[in-house]
């Protein structure tokens, strides 16, 4: 494989999420590429549920429609899968004097949004008021969920420094679910005030779930992609973060109270760079004054300078045939530094990183389970 | 007898170095019947090794579709100096641990199967060793201990068809079992088991200290090669176990026990919901199964034909084309 430098056009099927009938021009050789770089992406469940309708599947070639079925069941089975945890959950839970709050997929989910159809759900998302974290924990693991069992040192990172707790799993549920009581870490350099989110909630289609508001939901999903350590091949985010924005941005008000909340919350600079990459790439109709406000406030000309070239380099989609370019291995170096940098300071970072450079995991692949 | 490869353009016939070119250059293209492949990669090892197991497979020309596109390559980094290892790529992500640079073959074979097993979800997925013979499928589901590959290469050794040693591809739109033909995983005492029941068995490179011991692989014969589209309608189930002394010994399998083992030694049963479902149920319905008991691989393989001639076989509707239009998304739905 030759180094990919990027000269290729890596975005233009993404139209096709918006606008199936981009599909009937496609030749066999721009399915196969599309498929390939998809389900890289883990985008191809939802491009086979906007292709679905018969007017469109009938100019899909038949080896594409396969695999576009096949995955579309895989997706179907997760989302079932997922559904099936969150109606359960609540009587694991118990009757709870706190707000139970689903978040990212589950949310979507929850809200029976556009972007939720096909999309292939990695785990459980939910979050509970900090102080009443324990307590979550608790009756979750007298229901049967299970920590993993992780070392000293991780169960100490994950409670003191982390926003969410070790994941956790049960038997009956092939998912794992994911405990958080923020949506970025207490000790990173841009403190979410928790509080601010649980005072805003809005029903969800479970009377047991609720979600974040439109805008808190947008804003947890910048900040989840932006202030993530591994950028790559993340551009599943970013078309969720479109897919946010075009199904909320409709609301009257929604974009001015964007900017405000994003203010309130300290995310400025996420929602900047969303709202750069979301408009640049995916078309996101972003309105133009709004985008430069939130752009001088966020993202200031000298830190958009630096920031803007490391960010494409990283989550410009790879070639299915390339490896990563040296300057994408470069930019997701630095960026992973200062990921780090933001996240811990440097006191807890360097004892954090020695630690985990001796314990480097060796993960054991195994087939795709036999009988699950 | 051994059948002759008639084929003049087999890996065969074209030998390593111009298997290694074209793994270098656009890629090998091998049809496995439910799906193409194509394998890049630099290594010399994989040619060799491909050459040895796949050898009478008949590479693609320029194919306008593949299913799955893997690479074999050299892991870069300082300890590649001290160990030399090599990783498996699917669509340039990299799922799997490297393994040693000289295991291509295994490390390829073993990331196929996740593939199949993880995105061929258009077909239900058994975990099976599969076989054909007058135009019916014999599936032996992948108990544990219960050496199917073995009694899966001793049969394809033996003029049975092999469709699979790992998968049971049951295509239920057309009723029939489709071939996903690669080399048979042969493991520890299995190998020499198969070199001493067929001296003449066409058996690649073994390797040594992978996760499941030593592995050899067990090339398909020509004719399964070329008879790779030709699906097979359900015919009978078989529950092998492997027991040390034992007479040979075949007893009845409720339909019950049947389903269990079909259906909880499936990739995708659960993936496929009611379908999956409704195609084990009526697989079971249409096989009749049996457990076998046995110790000598001669005496069980002779008995076993013995057996199939013996059935009747009941009705199963006549096979559809195998590719019938577009298949019907919408009938899925997507949310839950």
């Amino acid at each position: 494989m030759t180094r990919d430098d990027g000269a290729s056009m890596q975005l233009d099927w993404l139209q096709s999420l918006r606008d199936p009938a981009a599909v009937q021009g496609w030749s066999l050789a721009q399915w196969e590429r599309v498929i390939r770089l998809a389900r890289r992406l883990r985008l191809l469940g939802r491009l086979a549920s906007v292709v679905q309708a018969p007017e469109v599947l009938m100019h899909v070639p038949p080896e594409a429609a396969r695999h576009l079925r096949a995955e579309l069941r895989y997706a179907a089975w997760r989302s079932g899968a997922l559904a099936w945890a969150l109606e359960r959950l609540p009587a694991m839970l118990g009757d709870v004097p706190y707000p139970l709050v689903l978040l990212k997929g589950a949310a979507y989910m929850g809200q029976d949004l556009p972007i939720g159809r096909g999309r292939l759900p990695s785990d459980v998302d939910i979050l509970v008021p900090r102080e009443h974290l324990a307590d979550a924990q608790a009756r979750l693991q007298r229901a049967g969920w299970e920590e993993t069992p992780l070392d000293a040192h991780d169960q100490r990172y994950y409670r003191e420094w982390g926003h969410e707790l070790p994941p956790m799993r049960h038997p009956l549920h092939g998912l794992e679910l994911d405990l958080h009581h923020n949506i970025l870490p207490p000790v990173a350099r841009t403190h979410v005030d928790a509080a601010l989110l649980l005072a805003r909630l809005q029903p969800s289609r479970w009377p047991a779930w609720q979600v974040l508001c439109p805008v808190d939901q947008v804003l947890h999903s910048a900040a989840h992609l932006f202030h993530d350590s591994e950028l790559r091949d993340r551009l599943r985010d970013l078309v969720d973060l479109d897919g946010l924005l075009r199904h909320f941005g409709a609301a009257p008000g929604f974009w001015d109270e964007l900017a405000e909340r994003a203010l309130a919350l300290g995310l400025q600079e996420s929602l900047a760079l969303a709202l750069h990459f979301s408009a640049r790439w995916l078309a996101t109709p972003v309105p133009p004054a709004l985008a430069r406000s939130v752009a001088a406030r966020g993202l200031p000309r000298w830190k958009a300078a630096w920031l803007l070239p490391l960010f494409e380099a990283v989550l410009w989609p790879t070639d299915p045939d390339r490896l990563p370019s040296r300057r994408q291995t470069l930019a997701a170096n630095v960026l992973l530094v200062r990921h780090h940098l933001g996240r811990m300071p440097l006191t807890l970072l360097l004892p954090h990183l020695w630690h985990k450079m001796r314990t480097r995991p060796v993960s054991d692949p195994a087939m795709p389970a036999a009988g699950v | 007898m051994r059948e002759t490869d008639h084929s003049a353009s087999s890996l065969l016939r074209q030998g390593p170095e111009s298997i290694q070119r074209q793994l270098a250059q656009d890629g090998l293209h091998l049809d496995l019947g439910l799906v193409r492949l194509r394998i890049r990669s630099s290594e010399a090892s994989v040619a060799r090794q491909l050459f040895e197991v796949y050898r009478h497979y008949v590479p693609l020309q320029d194919p306008c579709w593949c299913d799955l596109q893997v690479s074999l390559i050299r892991a870069q980094g300082l300890r590649s100096w001290l160990r030399p290892q090599v990783r498996f790529f699917a669509d340039g992500a990299m799922n799997f641990d490297a393994f040693p640079a000289d295991h291509g073959l295994p490390l390829l074979e073993w990331g196929v199967n996740w593939l199949i097993g993880r995105r061929m979800n258009d077909v239900l997925l058994l975990h099976a060793g599969t076989l054909e013979r007058d135009g019916r499928a014999l599936v032996m589901p992948a108990l544990p201990g219960s050496g199917k590959s073995t009694l899966t290469a001793a049969l394809s050794l033996r003029g049975w068809r092999l469709l699979s040693d790992e998968f049971g591809a049951f295509d239920p739109q057309a009723g029939a079992f489709r071939a996903v033909l690669k080399p048979v995983a042969l493991k520890n005492e299995s190998i020499g088991v198969i070199r001493s029941f067929d001296p003449g068995a066409e058996l690649g490179p073994s390797f040594d200290k992978t996760r499941k011991g030593t592995v050899a692989h067990l090339a398909p014969s020509p004719s399964s090669v070329a008879r790779v589209h030709e699906g097979a309608r359900p015919g009978m189930l078989v529950l092998p176990r492997w027991q040390a002394g034992s007479p040979t010994l075949f007893e009845p399998v409720p339909p019950t026990a049947a389903f269990t083992s079909l259906a909880f030694n499936a990739f995708n049963y659960a993936v496929l919901g009611a379908e999956g479902f409704q195609a084990v149920t009526a697989l079971v319905r249409a096989m009749p199964a049996w457990r076998l008991v046995y110790s000598d691989l001669e005496d069980a393989t002779s008995k076993l034909l013995g057996l199939w001639q013996q059935q009747a076989w009941r009705p199963w509707p006549p096979l559809r084309p195998q590719e019938p239009g577009l298949p019907a998304l919408a009938e899925l739905g997507t949310s839950a």
